[in-house]
């Protein structure tokens, strides 16, 4: 068989598998509205899908959806570049991972509301679904960073030794790519992870452009069906960014770091 | 000036490795250091690498030298494409221009030339020790330690990577010291074959190769009858395990 042929075909299973789940839970959520007669409670989807088309277009929806994406982008930068600095260090030299463990313990320890309580008493609201998102998502990163740097075949780093690489040229040709799989792997979670906590903090500080403020004051004023179409929104966002992410990712698996 | 390791003693923790051993390894020969496995022998090459301290004697000449190293196992960054991975060993010894002038002409010699661009995953395990070797070489040093660096492979590929070896070494004459525990091998590369005990390993003999390289080819009838005074002479002694 032709392998393009080959290949396609799995993936037009899975899709239509996927699709058919998805049909499925339409018709459950539907059921399940009907059941309950009550939008105020659980609206059914079109009522939904009527909301979402009307609220996309406007400015508001459009600025909050600038915000959070601004946001949630500055917070995985954030925690990508220092977790992948800190993880690699620690990795690499056990003194930084001494320094490094017991923080990483605590932050993943602490309850992430709690975080966003203490950010909302330290920061103004704009940068409080940053700061907690960045501390959610930085011990992800740096874990996977230093599993990576771990990660590296002592045999290449022997031989890179008795050649007497330069250590530049060690980090960026053999320690980097060699922890590239873990690096993609952290930075898959630190996104996904990103998105929940922004949001999550927004709903919190209320900043003005928000994804976050736009599901509170849904639900302030009982709009359920709207409550849905900003939460979709958010679920679209991080499923758009996950899928340019993995796009890049599988970009560079081919063509090296 | 010959480079001389002169009663060099050597052991980790409380078990000896090398006793008392005194050689000296002139410029631009080949030096096959033949020994039984675990004898010692790649502790030998650490020692004169400078990698392992030896607890008495002296390494003469050796600390102004540069090493360059081929391993059994071809260590290539996967990766890396088969010109990379050489040219990355010799960032530390002159700038990548300069480094990729030498590695095109090693590999040109060894044969790779068509092979610059792939990947170690698309090279069969003759090309990877072939660019093994061919790293080794570009590596501009004064001495070249082989760390059975022939046995990984299928008898084929190995007579084939020791004329290439031989193709190089020609290009850029240099010291080398390979170790090894096949007989055929010493006998076909070496200029002089130390034999070592099994371990802690001594000196238990040297023998000077008189067959000329020209001549030397396995099965031929110059390269047996060397081969089987070895054999008789390292059968001999009891030591020899």
């Amino acid at each position: 068989m032709h392998p393009s042929i080959e290949s396609k075909r799995p993936r037009f299973s899975r899709l239509l598998v996927a699709s058919a789940a998805v049909l499925l839970f339409l018709l459950a959520w539907k059921a399940a509205a009907e059941a309950i007669g009550k939008d105020i409670i659980l609206p059914p989807p079109e009522r939904v899908l009527g909301i979402a088309s009307t609220l996309y277009p406007t400015k508001l929806f459009l600025d909050a959806l600038a915000g959070t994406f601004l946001r949630g982008l500055t917070a995985f930068g954030f925690s990508v570049a220092v977790g992948i600095a800190a993880g690699l260090a620690a990795g690499i030299w056990p003194l930084v991972d001494a320094v490094l463990a017991p923080f990483l313990t605590l932050i993943r320890a602490t309850p992430i509301l709690a975080l966003i309580l203490l950010a909302l008493l330290w920061f103004p609201s704009g940068f409080v679904p940053i700061f907690s998102a960045f501390l959610m998502a930085f011990p992800v990163m740096a874990t996977s960073a230093a599993e990576g740097a771990r990660a590296a075949d002592s045999r290449l780093l022997e031989m890179a030794s008795l050649f007497r690489v330069p250590r530049r040229s060690v980090f960026f040709q053999l320690r980097l790519p060699a922890a590239a799989p873990q690096l993609l792997a952290g930075a898959r979670s630190a996104l996904g992870l990103s998105w929940k906590v922004v949001v999550a903090g927004e709903v919190l500080s209320q900043p003005l452009h928000a994804l976050g403020t736009g599901m509170q004051n849904a639900r302030v004023m009982l709009e359920t069906g709207q409550v849905f179409a900003w939460a979709f929104a958010s679920v679209i966002l991080c499923g758009l960014t996950e899928w340019v992410f993995n796009r890049a990712a599988k970009r560079t698996a081919r063509h090296g770091l | 000036m010959d480079y001389e390791l002169r009663s060099v003693s050597a052991s980790y923790g409380s078990e000896p490795v090398l006793c008392d051993i005194s050689l000296s390894f002139a410029p631009k020969s080949i030096t096959v250091i033949l020994g039984p496995s675990g004898c010692g022998k790649s502790t030998l090459l650490n020692v004169i690498a400078g990698l392992k301290v030896p607890e008495g004697g002296a390494r003469l000449g050796f600390d102004a030298a540069r090493f360059s190293y081929a391993f059994q196992d071809p260590r290539l960054l996967p990766w890396m494409r088969a010109r990379d991975n050489a040219i990355f060993a010799l960032l530390g010894a002159m700038d990548r221009e300069e480094a990729g002038g030498r590695v095109d002409r090693f590999m040109q010699a060894a044969g790779l030339a068509e092979a610059a661009d792939r990947l170690p995953s698309a090279l069969s395990g003759g090309m990877k020790q072939r660019l093994s070797l061919v790293r080794a070489f570009s590596f501009p040093s004064e001495l070249l330690l082989l760390d059975e660096a022939f046995q990984a492979v299928d008898l084929r590929t190995k007579l084939e990577l020791m004329d290439v070896f031989l193709e190089l070494w020609r290009e850029e004459e240099r010291t080398v010291v390979c170790v090894t525990h096949d007989i055929d091998e010493a006998v076909y590369l070496a200029d002089r074959v130390v034999v070592l005990s099994d371990r802690p390993a001594r000196v238990l003999d040297q023998f000077t190769v008189e067959v000329p390289r020209d001549e030397r080819a396995l099965g031929a009838g110059v390269t047996m009858e060397a081969e089987a005074r070895l054999y008789r002479a390292v059968l001999s002694r009891p030591d020899f395990v």
